[in-house]
């Protein structure tokens, strides 16, 4: 059985024509990349195509990546311009991106008015819930620093902003995710009562 | 209440100085306050670290590998043609030349006899007149063209 190949090896077998080292890039990276791209587009279809896009943007200027930091933040940087571009393209909701007192209306087919009830939803469903609930950005945010395993300097290299500048916006997503979540369940009991 | 959130999602990041390290420790032992906000905290952190990913469709990695090979496929002719195969093309031609200039020059004994149409006739003709505007009009349009190209490709660069 093959030992699993470093990122650097799979980008040098690509850079020398093998297509297939590429595409084990993109399945070991599909699932961040994804989630990162649902977090700005709400939308399943947009993600994969923000995705899509990104993956072959990055394959395209692969010869240029200088190593200077890891793949991932560099690919997350691509995902991050790629996921910007096409919300400000789209103009979608009109609402800011980095809005401190808006939040972008998402169509949640698992909403509260679900027939589902309340006792049956998970701690997870929940959370996921009140992220896609979040901006863009806060969402983002989340997802580079608890799924992504970038550290606070690489998602200020990401972000294109200082490394103070992320730990504030972390903060603020962290207690927006925190009122969100509140507020959510506070609305589940009152419909269980 | 914020500067104790704060301070309790930077004792749990790891972010915060030795010396504070142990004064929130200290805080969220003595405080119930803190002790129930640092809960509450540390629930949500690790609630959100152990949320699981979202997976594209099956057929995602597929469809980039497609859409890869389709641009690729579609790269401009200028960046796929081969300057092998134009030297190729144009060392044929002119050894096609020479091949005939050495064979009219051994049949010819050396006194090839090539007889050129008087330079009158090529400025009287009008048929030579309408080859002569004709280029005229294509060269302007030909500069033109290469000159409007020029200006939107810069206009482009400059956005």
């Amino acid at each position: 059985m093959q030992s699993k190949l470093t990122d650097i090896e799979l980008i040098k077998r690509t850079l020398s024509g093998d297509q297939q080292a590429y595409a084990l890039l993109v399945k070991n990276y599909q699932r961040y990349v994804f989630t990162l791209a649902l977090r700005f587009t709400k939308s399943r279809e947009d993600a994969e195509e923000v995705a899509q896009d990104s993956f072959i943007k990055v394959y395209k200027s692969l010869g240029s990546f200088k190593q200077e930091s890891k793949f991932s933040t560099w690919l997350y940087t691509v995902v991050y311009t790629t996921a910007m571009t096409s919300l400000r393209k789209r103009d979608i909701n009109t609402v800011a991106l980095d809005d401190e007192d808006n939040f972008i209306q998402v169509e949640n087919s698992n909403s509260a008015t679900d027939v589902n009830s309340a006792e049956n939803r998970s701690r997870s469903f929940y959370l996921n819930q009140a992220i896609s609930q979040l901006s863009a950005d806060d969402a983002a945010v989340l997802t580079l620093f608890y799924h992504a395993e970038q550290s606070l300097e690489e998602i200020a290299l990401i972000m294109g902003i200082e490394t103070n500048g992320v730990k504030i916006k972390l903060f603020r997503a962290r207690r927006r995710l925190k009122e969100t979540l509140e507020r959510n369940l506070k609305h589940e009991v009152k419909e269980l009562i | 209440m914020n500067n104790m959130e704060e301070k309790l999602w930077q004792y749990i990041d790891g972010t915060c100085s030795n010396d504070e390290r142990l004064a929130i420790a200290a805080l969220i032992e003595k405080d119930a306050a803190w002790r129930a906000a640092y809960n509450n905290i540390f629930t949500i952190n690790d609630d959100v670290s152990a949320l699981t990913l979202d997976e594209p469709s099956m057929a995602f990695s597929y469809k980039v590998m497609e859409g890869i090979r389709a641009q690729e496929a579609a790269k401009p002719l200028k960046t796929a043609t081969n300057t092998y195969v134009i030297g190729a093309i144009a060392g044929f031609f002119i050894l096609a030349i020479i091949i005939i200039m050495m064979f009219l020059l051994i049949n010819g004994g050396g006194n090839v006899n090539v007889n050129l149409p008087a330079f009158s006739v090529l400025t009287n003709s009008s048929a030579i007149k309408v080859f002569f505007y004709t280029d005229v009009i294509l060269l302007l349009f030909f500069v033109d063209t290469f000159l409007r190209r020029k200006r939107s490709s810069g206009e482009a660069k400059s956005v």
